[in-house]
Parts: C-alpha cells; sequence; structure tokens
C-alpha cells in the first residue's frame, strides 16, 4: 500500500524533526521528562520483540533494562572508566545474560516460560539488592560522574537520542527481517512454524538475547540520565511500565510501543501532578484499555482512518502488513490460509 | 545451636508453610481452572488483613480475630466475585496477556483503594486472648497463635481435598483442569463454575491475610510479597495441584526458616534459586499437568 508506506515515511520524519531540536524550545524539565519519553520508548520497542512479534510473555524485562544502568554504574564505580563506555557495554551485558536466562527459560512454554522468567529475574534482583561489595547493595550506586562532552541536560538529551535512534533502527531492522517474519510466524502458531521447519526455540533464543540487548541499552541511557542505578529498577514489578506502553500504543505495528511512551510518559505526569492515587487512576484506564480497545492508540487511529478510506480495519489478531507482505513471499505455500 | 532449636525453627517454617497453602490453593485453584494468573491474588490477602484489622478494632482484641477469618474471607470472596463477573468474564478466549494485564490493573486500582480506606500507616492486630500465649515445646517457648495457623492450614487442606474428590463440584473442577471446553461440550454451566472457583480463591486469599494480621504487621506492599511467594509455592508444586501446593508450601517455608538460620545472606535468593531449579529440571513442577497446548 504505497499511501500507508509514505504516511508512515513522513511520520518518523517528523518525529525526528520534533525530538531532535527539542532542546531548542524545551526547559531542563520538560527535557528531561522527553529523555524518559525516548529511553521507555526504545524499552518498550525491545519488549515488543517478544510480546507482539513472538509472542513470549516475559516477566524479566525489567532486569534487563536495570542490567543496563548496572553496566553503567559498574564500570564507572570499580574500573574508573567514563561511565559513557559502560553504554555498549550494556548490550553484550544485556545480551550475555539474557542468552544464558532464555537456554533455561525457554525449556517451558506458555506460563511456565513467564514465571521462569519471574524466578530467574527476581534472583537477578536479589543479587543486586545483597551484593554489597560489588552492587553497593540496596543503596544503589548514585551520583555517577559524565564526561565533559555531556556537560548539560542539552547535551545529554542529544546523546540519548542518538543512541536510541541507533537502537530503534537495528529493531526496526530485526523487525521487518525475514528473522522478524519467522518470530511471527511461531507467534502465530509454534506448531505450524516448527513444520514449515523453523527450529522454534533456537529462533526463540535469538529474539530473547536480542530484547535483551536492548532493554539494556535503554536501561544504560537511564542510568546516564538520571546518573545513578539501583536494584528496585531490577523487580518484575517494573516490568508492567513497557508493557502497558505497548498495550497503550498498540502491539501489532513496529512504531506502536514509541506511540504509546509519548502517552504513557505524559499520561504518568499528568495524574502523579493532580491527584495522591495516581495507582487508582492510571490501573482505571489501563483496565479500560484492555477491555475497550486492546489494539491501542495505533489500532483505534487505523480504525478510523480505515473507515474513512472503507477499506477493512485491522482486528487484534489480524497479521500486520509488513508480516503478510512477507509471508507472502517466503513461505507461501504453508501458510496461505493462515487462521487467526 | 541444640535439637530444640532445630524444632522450633521447623515448626516456624511449618508456620510459614501453613499460611502460604492456604495463599497458594487458591492461586493454584484458579490457575488450573481457568488458566489465569491471577496477579490480583495478592491484593485479595492485603483487603483480607485490612478488614480483619478493622473487625478487631470494633469487636474488640479478645475474641476479634475470629469473627475476622469469616468477614475476611467474604469481603474478599465478594471482591473476587466483582472483578470476576465484571473483567475476568469478558476476557475468556482472549489472549492470556490481556487477563494477565487486567488482573495487573486491579492490584494498582485494589493497592490505592486500600491506602484510600485505612490510610497508610501500618496496623497491627491484637491475637484472640486463648492464643496469645504460648506451649512449651522442648522447653522453649512457642507461639500457640503459631500452632492454630499449621492447624487451620491443615483444615483448610482437609477440606479442599472434600471438596475436590467427594463432590460435584469437586469433579466438575477437575474436569476443568483438565478441558473445559469438553466440560462445557457435556452441559456444564462452566461460567458458572469459573466465577465459583474464583470466589473460592479470593476467599481463601482473604481468609489467609486476617490469619497473617494476627501475626505481623498490616500495611500496604504486602499484596506483592505474598503474591510473590504464592507464585513460587504454585510452581514448584504445578499450577493446578492441591497436593503439589501442600508440598510446594512446605519446600518454601521450611528453606525460609532454616535459611534465615544457616546462610542468612542467601535467604532471600532461596526461593527463587528453588523455583528456578525445579522449573528447569520439571518444566511443569513437581505435580503439574504438561501446559495445554
Amino acid at each position: 500500500m504505497p499511501g500507508a508506506n509514505r504516511l508512515r515515511w513522513l511520520g518518523w520524519v517528523a518525529l525526528l524533526a520534533v525530538a531532535v531540536p527539542a532542546p531548542l524550545v524545551l526547559g531542563e524539565l520538560q527535557l528531561f521528562t522527553a529523555s524518559r519519553i525516548v529511553i521507555f520508548g526504545l524499552w518498550a520497542l525491545s519488549l515488543n520483540l517478544l510480546l507482539g512479534q513472538t509472542g513470549l510473555v516475559s516477566f524479566a524485562h525489567a532486569a534487563f533494562f536495570g542490567i543496563g544502568a548496572y553496566a553503567v554504574g559498574l564500570v564507572w564505580l570499580h574500573l574508573g572508566w567514563s561511565a559513557v563506555i559502560g553504554v555498549p557495554f550494556s548490550l553484550a551485558a544485556g545480551g550475555t545474560i539474557a542468552f544464558l536466562m532464555g537456554l533455561v527459560a525457554l525449556r517451558a512454554v506458555h506460563l511456565y516460560f513467564s514465571m521462569l522468567t519471574l524466578a530467574i529475574s527476581q534472583l537477578l534482583f536479589v543479587l543486586a539488592f545483597t551484593a554489597y561489595d560489588f552492587t553497593l547493595g540496596d543503596n544503589g550506586i548514585h551520583g555517577i560522574e559524565l564526561p565533559p562532552f555531556l556537560a548539560d541536560t542539552s547535551q545529554v538529551y542529544w546523546f540519548v537520542v542518538a543512541v536510541a535512534g541507533f537502537g530503534v533502527l537495528a529493531l526496526g531492522i530485526v523487525w521487518r527481517s525475514p528473522f522478524g517474519a519467522a518470530l511471527q510466524a511461531i507467534r502465530d502458531n509454534r506448531l505450524r512454524a516448527s513444520f514449515i521447519g523453523l527450529h522454534v526455540r533456537r529462533y526463540e533464543l535469538a529474539a530473547f538475547t536480542v530484547a535483551g540487548m536492548f532493554a539494556a541499552l535503554a536501561g544504560s541511557l537511564f542510568a546516564i540520565v538520571n546518573r545513578s542505578a539501583y536494584p528496585g529498577l531490577l523487580d518484575w514489578t517494573q516490568g508492567a511500565v513497557p508493557i502497558f506502553i505497548i498495550l497503550l500504543g498498540g502491539m501489532f505495528r513496529f512504531y506502536g510501543p514509541l506511540v504509546g511512551a509519548i502517552a504513557y510518559v505524559l499520561l504518568e505526569e499528568v495524574v502523579t501532578r493532580e491527584t495522591l492515587y495516581s495507582n487508582l487512576v492510571l490501573g482505571a484506564i489501563f483496565l479500560a484499555i484492555v477491555l475497550i480497545a486492546p489494539t491501542g492508540i495505533t489500532g483505534i487511529v487505523e480504525r478510523v482512518v480505515g473507515r474513512l478510506a472503507r477499506r477493512p480495519s485491522p482486528g487484534l489478531t489480524s497479521l500486520p502488513e509488513p508480516l503478510a507482505e512477507t509471508l507472502a513471499g517466503e513461505f507461501e505455500p504453508s501458510t496461505r490460509d493462515v487462521e487467526t | 545451636m541444640g535439637i530444640d532449636d532445630l524444632v522450633i525453627q521447623f515448626l516456624a517454617g511449618l508456620t510459614r508453610a501453613g499460611l502460604l497453602f492456604i495463599v497458594a490453593a487458591g492461586l493454584s485453584l484458579v490457575f488450573g481452572a481457568m488458566r489465569v494468573i491471577n496477579l490480583a491474588h495478592g491484593s485479595m490477602f492485603m483487603v483480607g488483613a485490612f478488614v480483619a484489622s478493622s473487625v478487631v478494632a470494633v469487636a474488640g482484641g479478645e475474641y476479634g480475630l475470629l469473627p475476622a477469618l469469616a468477614v475476611s474471607a467474604v469481603a474478599a470472596a465478594a471482591l473476587g466475585l466483582a472483578i470476576e463477573v465484571g473483567v475476568l468474564r469478558r476476557l475468556y478466549g482472549r489472549e492470556h496477556l490481556l487477563q494477565l494485564l487486567a488482573t495487573f490493573a486491579i492490584v494498582l486500582i485494589v493497592s490505592d483503594l486500600v491506602r484510600l480506606i485505612w490510610g497508610e500507616e501500618n496496623l497491627s492486630v491484637t491475637r484472640p486472648a486463648a492464643l496469645a500465649g504460648s506451649v512449651d515445646v522442648l522447653g522453649s517457648p512457642f507461639p500457640s497463635y503459631n500452632l492454630f495457623i499449621i492447624g487451620l492450614a491443615l483444615a483448610v487442606g482437609g477440606c479442599l481435598w472434600l471438596l475436590i474428590n467427594r463432590t460435584g463440584l469437586g469433579r466438575d473442577i477437575r474436569a476443568a483442569i483438565v478441558d473445559p471446553q469438553m466440560l462445557g461440550g457435556v452441559g456444564v454451566n462452566v461460567t458458572r463454575l469459573f466465577s465459583g472457583v474464583f470466589v473460592l480463591g479470593s476467599g481463601l486469599a482473604g481468609m489467609a491475610g486476617a490469619v497473617a494480621a494476627g501475626s505481623g504487621a498490616v500495611g500496604l506492599g504486602m499484596d506483592m510479597d505474598i503474591l510473590i511467594q504464592a507464585f513460587a509455592v504454585t510452581i514448584i508444586g504445578g499450577l493446578g495441584s492441591i497436593p503439589g501446593a501442600l508440598v510446594g508450601a512446605g519446600i518454601i517455608g521450611l528453606l525460609d526458616a532454616f535459611g534465615i538460620l544457616f546462610v542468612p545472606r542467601l535467604a532471600l535468593s532461596l526461593i527463587f534459586l528453588a523455583m528456578a531449579i525445579v522449573l528447569a529440571v520439571r518444566p511443569s513442577g513437581l505435580f503439574g499437568l504438561p501446559e495445554r497446548a
């Protein structure tokens, strides 16, 4: 659909045109909010590689975010290196730990897999919490020093946007690659995917590893912006944040989590400012989305646009276009009759 | 450290296990029959504890906690009914993820409602006079309230066993654990059965909350603390299995008690270590059925 493609490109260009010059107009606090949007957006995108694309529900995604933050903190604390070294290092750390965790957790399927990720990630949380000599325990690492080229808030913001931009690009390439198409085939029907010759567990392990890498990258940016890393970041309940972002934005479009991140961070700020009972309000909003609009903001917008353009609207279980296109090219004979 | 210390610690572990069993049995039943991971189960527990504190405040400390057990169970069961009918029923047949997210949204809502009603201060609840003392175990004092918890857990376990293995309702629940669609096919009202199971699970969690109110502080945050431990128990035992919940609760309770005694630094991680090891070796838990495709 050339119209939709052009619209999508326009969207990306508009996003860059807003994100890059933001420090020229925004104040310090607003810039901090903008950084949060970018970081949470990358975090949610990485989770959506598992959730939306592969259909894996992982409770460990906060752990990888925390690992990335600690990569920055520990490199600065123990090695005396520049905290910025921790940013590329977080990719390696997140990837390695995700690979090892995946080896164990993917022995189980469905809900049992989710529970295994919960157990192992809580183990990591407790380790970060109790290993005083290494991580400073429940105090956390604070006051991380940044190099001179990150002296003021605008520079930090541009650094965050540049690194996160690289992450978004990389995840976008994965999303649209044949590898990404294979993951979607696994999500739609694990059994059928194995029948057409996909080594399902190996693909899932690869997806889990890549998702862990980029969640850690997002976490490392969090540590740069907040200059701290602490055990609470790894706690599994924190993992609800990227899940709600994905839900808000819509999980069947690549850009859904980015839309969700904007909505979530702004919503959270307004709600915590206006009421003492923010959990009550946020919980009610999320519950309403689950019940009424599980395709999220992108789903609603597309349904409205689709109705205007008089074409069928994509439902929760309908195949996203990129998947349908790629599948048509790659695996046509066996997936033509995919039921959803 | 003498043998009497070990015995006391063993009994302390059993006390913890008893409380965990009552919570985890409900969680496990709900999961087994409905395939819903109910993150709000801990919230029912917390509501039960706070309701108990109010009942004791009204009825007096001398025997107030005993009626509170019943009142808390009923309050949590009513909340469970509202959640099942108002939320979960709309999501059956949809993705598991949506059910999970809905229960998490309820966790957020309930935690703030509890804060709204009872405030942020930790509350303490007086034990009933008859259970306030301690009994002599090999020369060391052991709280009689803890023995009451162990006894109550055994009674709950016995009742659940009778319910599941000796009644028509139990037969339906067992069938739902294996195949709810087939159960619907032979004419059982599965929707109503699910409501019943969810109400039963919620009531058990509420009663456990009242029990816990008598042995420690009642405060915000107890919902997530108990949830993660109840998860560990059900997962080790096998989701959907009551005997599994009993064995799992024993393992976690004793690990907790002896972990603090022997390896205090590692005590916190032992639970998750046990959970990971059991699942890595037996992916569906000790007594669980393999996951339905």
